[in-house]
């Protein structure tokens, strides 16, 4: 099929104000949606950059010390930790434990009541202890009264902007135009590298030219890690409607038989050392690193809830729900988690980069730096915008000859 | 097509070093991740490095 050349000029034509009105498209949707985001994308990008370190700040800021013991001195009894607890904080109970896998410490968590803790989820606090000796390390206000730490104030800001679910949507759709914009910017690389060379950065024409050039060039390099990072911050962003519909569907219905009784009083509560013991005999391999008291919202209003993990590098990234009996210690079993928050215990190492060791973090850290270039360069572009409409840029673009096209230039010089 | 040769081998070489780390068991795994996710960053740096180079010359 070989058209002649006036079918050729005239098919050349048409195609060529096809793919300018659909880069035109492409191009409104890359420009609102990154005007949208890019603010508060900025804020993310830098905030995300010591959370990447938050462990190294966190020892750095409030060093956490330890009694040297031989190795392999045995744990203390949660048993114990509780009682402990309750008698430092007569009247209190108990509403959840904490493990730490890493270091020799234990979080007792505590309220006044599961009815107070309710009415106010800020009013628990916690008391540190030490694995081993069961000495207290430290005691926390309630988070209501306790001033934010660095880390604190970097976290909210990059998740949900001190207003908790909210934030977090608002947040979550900030990523989600992001996305968009990354992927529009993808289409629109086409057309406006078309007659250039990968990596060229246009120095010797306008000044905008140059950081266009840059912008597509730091873009099209990290796009893959952005598109992951997004896409995996987004993920997080709905972590807790994604929790909730879990609770209200499969738990709920796995529960439905003590919904509503009251949870067992502090004298009738079964021991939670052996609720740990049964779990670790019963699965074998597996990491236990915390425990949520019956009554508790996030648990059940009979069983101690565990939540346990894999010692591999993914595995260690699942967590299972299991149950014992709050009373009677019995076993009852692992409970099922849908694959949409399987999904989104995997999808959290890839948004954290907490994975592959400190030079992987460091990694993260550049990648998190050439995004906020992206990110500068566009709004740079977007200030300092001709006048022109982008119809005739993409004229121009289209047609100029090759002789003047970067990569001639460049070895013209 | 060329235009998109050098993007697509670099978001390859992204996937390839992000799961590398995830689903290998340390060691060489991690260093392979380290690598394949330096080399999207060394890329850019020599083109923006060359910009320098040329704009002395």
């Amino acid at each position: 099929m070989q058209p002649d050349s006036e079918s050729t000029i005239s098919g050349t034509e048409s195609s060529v104000a096809k793919r300018i009105s659909a880069a035109r498209k492409w191009a409104l949707v890359h420009k609102w949606s990154s005007l949208v985001c890019t603010a508060f994308l900025l804020v993310i990008c830098v905030t995300g950059l010591p959370l990447l370190f938050s462990d190294q700040i966190d020892e750095w800021l409030e060093p956490h010390a330890y009694e040297v013991l031989p190795a392999g001195t045995p744990a203390a009894s949660l048993d114990r930790l509780t009682a402990a607890g309750r008698k430092m904080y007569p009247g209190q109970i108990v509403t959840s434990i904490g493990i730490d896998d890493d270091e020799p410490q234990i979080y007792v968590w505590m309220a006044r009541s599961w009815a107070a803790l309710k009415a106010d989820p800020k009013s628990e606090h916690f008391i540190r202890f030490d694995a081993r000796t069961a000495k207290v390390l430290e005691e926390s206000k309630p988070a209501a009264q306790s001033h934010l730490g660095f880390i604190d104030v970097m976290l909210s800001l990059h998740r949900d902007l001190f207003v908790d679910l909210p934030g977090e949507l608002f947040l979550g759709l900030m990523a989600l135009l992001f996305v968009i914009a990354t992927m529009s910017g993808i289409v629109l690389y086409g057309p406006f590298m078309r007659r250039l060379d990968f990596g060229t950065v246009r120095k010797d024409r306008s000044r905008r030219l140059k950081w266009l050039d840059i912008h597509n060039l730091l873009g099209v390099a990290t796009l893959a890690w952005v598109l992951v990072v997004g896409t995996t911050g987004l993920m997080n962003e709905l972590s807790t409607p994604l929790f909730g519909i879990w609770q209200l569907t499969d738990v709920r219905a796995l529960l439905a038989r003590w919904q509503g009784q009251p949870p067992p009083s502090p004298e009738q509560l079964g021991s939670v050392q052996s609720a740990l013991a049964t779990v670790r005999q019963q699965l074998p391999g597996k990491i236990v690193t915390s425990i949520i008291f019956p009554g508790s919202e996030d648990g059940s209003p009979r069983h101690y809830l565990l939540w346990a993990k894999g010692n591999s590098p993914l595995t260690a990234r699942l967590f299972n729900p299991v149950l014992v009996d709050g009373v009677s210690g019995d076993y009852v079993g692992v409970v099922k988690m849908p694959w949409y928050l399987r999904a989104l215990e995997v999808s959290r190492p890839l948004h954290f980069g907490d994975y592959g060791g400190l030079p992987l973090k460091i990694l993260w850290a550049l990648l998190d730096l050439v995004t906020i270039g992206v990110l500068g360069t566009g709004l740079y572009l977007w200030l300092s915008r001709r006048r022109s409409p982008i119809e005739r840029q993409l004229m121009e673009l289209e047609n100029r000859p090759p002789a003047v096209a970067g990569a001639e230039i460049r070895t013209a010089e | 097509m060329k235009l998109w040769r050098w993007p697509l081998a670099l978001a390859a070489l992204t996937v390839f070093g992000l799961l590398c780390a995830l689903l290998g068991q340390g060691g060489i795994w991690w260093l392979l991740s380290w690598i394949a996710l330096a080399l999207p960053l060394i890329v850019i740096c020599y083109y923006l490095c060359r910009r320098v180079q040329t704009s002395i010359r």
